[in-house]
């Protein structure tokens, strides 16, 4: 290629993908803006969610989700690794969740176990997962989902019979607080109650 | 196509050597790499349909069909192993060794296009059909990765250009795409930063503190963190400073090399301190592969390709 020419094809590319980064990295950030505590006033929040949803409107994303148009953009925004703004850790630090099951057994114990990983690596992911179903919104899916994970406390504890699980949040104090003494304290979030018998089949998820 | 003015004709094809593309195709393999290890103990757990794990993979996949059903997957792969009655758990197991190959191949600079082909749709393919397992690390990485596929590809340091005497491509070239690199990274930062500092909480520290005390990521002991609390809001401004300020400053020649070490040594802190240290090892790749040391120590372009082997004359004779 000679310094001359001007590789077309290349430039537009770019300028697509970089629209898309800009537009996705917008909606993002308007978004997190009308959920989280921020300097703004709390008037905004609406302005800040219509935001959002013009900053998507170019990609696609407010289509219906079958239209062919938006299956397209979120399979490249995907692959490309962009559909997902940079908003980390922003403005403030979300909950920490956690998780634990208190294992039933029939001959009347209770145990109580935590959802075990083999690495940290996988740990943080972990992290990530109970941070998804903490915070979402269809209660079905949440419910199937804390029941996947019970099943796999029960695969390694297969004599319980029942085992409810407690997805809550754990409260840090501020460093005022913790130089007063104070400690994390955990918050009931949501409960769930499921049966495992000795008959228990592979588990299989509700339709 | 209107051509663009001179001077940003001058800022998108400023000639590069291909150095950054052996730091962004080195560090990536080694990203891979460390991935797949890292996971090791939990890769059947973590991606298996069966009832093997925490989170059925059939489950995930189906959340991500409903944002498009075109978005590659695990799945695929699977199926497709079915019909030739392959477990699985072999395919699965399959997949690991082809992705640790694939970013062997990428380290050595061996079949570099074909190894960046695969290492990408199989880790797009892992992180997407365990989406509700994934972070910040995996988006970093595809990016990452995407970056490195599309790249004019071999560079001057890896084996199909120094054995296998694959031609490199021209220098103008390299430039459009490291200048792609850069200022998608300084995107990052900026919304980063921005995000940030629309709250009170990285201005007094608490988003610090929280964030050192968050599991899993505790790993400094609060009783230890707290004595040196009077750095928490300093720091934490420091953040916030640095991110949103980072595509403005990483260019001035007076601070480039400021900003490029101030964020260096933000994701070392970040990888030492919290113990997400594939997070902090992709972002110092993408950084490095972006704005440095050639860039940021100011080496003139003749210096930066000059340093490379000899096998550079060759795309410096294409370009004009």
């Amino acid at each position: 290629m000679r310094q001359t020419e001007l590789p077309a094809a290349r430039l537009a590319f770019f300028a697509v993908h970089f629209l898309f980064v800009l537009l996705i990295s917008f909606a993002d950030v308007f978004s997190v803006f009308s959920k989280s505590s921020t300097f703004f006033p709390a008037t905004l929040n609406p302005f800040w969610d219509r935001a959002a949803e013009i900053a998507l409107v170019p990609l696609g994303q407010t289509l219906p989700v079958r239209n062919p148009i938006h299956e397209t953009v979120s399979a490249y925004l995907n692959i490309s690794g962009i559909e997902a703004g940079y908003s980390y850790f922003a403005p403030n630090i979300p909950d920490n969740y956690k998780i634990v099951f208190e294992l039933h057994y029939p001959d009347g114990r209770t145990e109580l176990e935590l959802p075990t990983v083999k690495s940290h690596a996988a740990g943080l992911r972990l992290g990530a997962l109970l941070d998804e179903i903490a915070e979402l919104e269809y209660e079905p899916l949440r419910a199937m989902m804390v029941k996947m994970l019970a099943y796999s406390v029960w695969q390694e504890h297969p004599e319980a019979s029942r085992i409810r699980a407690v997805l809550g949040y754990v409260d840090l104090p501020t460093p005022t607080e913790f130089n007063l003494g104070h400690k994390d304290s955990y918050h009931v979030l949501f409960a769930y109650d499921f049966d495992f018998g000795p008959t228990q089949q592979p588990f299989t998820p509700d339709p | 196509m209107s051509r663009p003015s001179d001077a940003l004709r001058r800022f998108l094809f400023t000639p590069q050597s291909t150095t950054w593309l052996a730091v962004l195709r080195i560090g990536l393999g080694l990203q891979v790499l460390f991935y797949a290890i890292s996971l090791r103990g939990d890769w059947v757990g973590l991606l298996a349909r069966e009832d093997q794990g925490l989170i059925r993979r059939d489950l995930m996949e189906a959340v991500l069909s409903s944002e498009s059903p075109l978005i590659p997957r695990i799945g695929w792969i699977v199926d497709a192993g079915a019909r030739l009655d392959l477990s699985e758990n072999t395919v699965l197991w399959s997949l690991w060794g082809a992705i640790i190959l694939a970013s062997l191949l990428l380290v050595l600079g061996m079949f570099c296009r074909a190894a960046s082909v695969v290492a990408w749709i199989l880790y797009v393919c892992t992180a997407k059909s365990a989406e509700l397992l994934s972070y910040g690390v995996d988006n970093f990485t595809i990016i990452g990765l995407f970056y490195l596929v599309i790249a004019p590809l071999p560079d001057a340091w890896s084996i199909d250009a120094r054995w296998r005497g694959r031609l490199l491509r021209s220098a103008s070239l390299q430039g459009l795409h490291r200048r792609a690199l850069q200022l998608h990274i300084c995107i990052i930062y900026f919304f980063c930063g921005f995000a940030k500092c629309a709250g009170p909480d990285w201005w007094n520290g608490t988003s610090l503190w929280r964030s050192l005390n968050r599991a899993p990521s505790d790993i400094i002991p609060p009783d230890l963190l707290i004595r040196l609390g009077f750095l928490l809001p300093l720091v934490g401004i420091l953040v916030c400073l640095m991110e949103i300020t980072y595509s403005v400053l990483i260019w001035p020649r007076r601070t480039r090399l400021i900003w490029f070490l101030g964020v260096l040594g933000l994701h070392v802190g970040i990888g030492l301190t919290m113990g997400m240290y594939l997070f902090a090892w992709i972002m110092i790749v993408l950084n490095m592969a972006a704005f440095g040391p050639d860039f940021a120590l100011r080496l003139p372009h003749q210096i930066a390709l000059s340093i490379e082997p000899g096998i550079q004359k060759l795309a410096e004779r294409s370009i004009g």
